[in-house]
């Protein structure tokens, strides 16, 4: 480690990935890190918001940019960086419920009731799942899915 | 690919269904992927109170 190192804060460095590809990267990236005992990088973060990248968190650009060379999937690196203080909200990603509220008209966006639209009655939090009726049913059956499997429509009117 | 888990505590991940560090029951329902070399060092392990190195999720259901 540089002198300077000591005195300097990390920084975040972006890398362009082929979309879906992210955690085989940072996967590929680690082996790499740990195989040549490189002490620039002090970490690598994968976040479900940002598809398509990767961050690292290190000193020098440079010497990113010679790690992930020949890196299957990566597509390249951003210039500049960002802040620590600018992931901070990556690193506790948003429930998938977090937006819906009872009484909610979604759209079904995955499943075998794909394209249907629906009323939201219950929200379960912690299993990020929801409970709908679906409109075009003629009996009102309650039906249980995940919270990334609706769209939200319209808002339930309030009053 | 093997499953892996993460725990429901302190967010490693693992391939046990139980946390090698703390003993916690782990989930195979995890976003997000980080990997810390240095939580001396990096500002990310300090945010996460990560106090040692190795992959982590940052969410498990």
């Amino acid at each position: 480690m540089g002198e300077e190192e000591l005195f300097e804060r990390p920084k975040i460095f972006s890398i362009k990935t082929q979309i879906g590809k992210e955690r085989n990267v940072a996967e590929l990236l680690k082996g790499r890190v740990k195989k040549t005992g490189d002490k620039n990088i002090l970490s690598i973060l994968v976040t479900p918001e940002l598809r398509g990248y990767v961050f690292v968190e290190a000193y020098k650009a440079d010497e990113v940019k010679k790690m992930i060379k020949a890196i299957s999937y990566v597509r390249g690196m951003l210039e500049g960086n960002i802040p620590v203080e600018e992931m901070e909200k990556f690193l506790t990603p948003a429930s998938s419920v977090e937006k819906i509220t009872e009484g909610d008209i979604v759209e079904m966006i995955a499943g075998p009731f794909k394209g249907e639209m629906a009323k939201v009655t219950h929200i379960d939090a912690s299993k990020e799942e929801i409970t709908v009726e679906l409109f075009d049913s003629v009996v009102p059956i309650p039906i249980t899915v995940k919270g990334d499997q609706v769209r939200v429509v319209r808002k339930r009117e309030e009053g | 690919m093997k499953t892996m888990y993460a725990c429901k505590v302190c967010h490693i991940i693992t391939d046990k269904d139980k946390c090698p560090i703390c003993g916690a029951p782990t989930s195979k329902k995890w976003k997000g992927y980080v990997v810390i070399f240095d939580p001396t060092r990096s500002l990310i392990a300090q945010k996460m109170s990560v106090t040692k190195a190795g992959e982590y999720a940052l969410r498990v259901r």
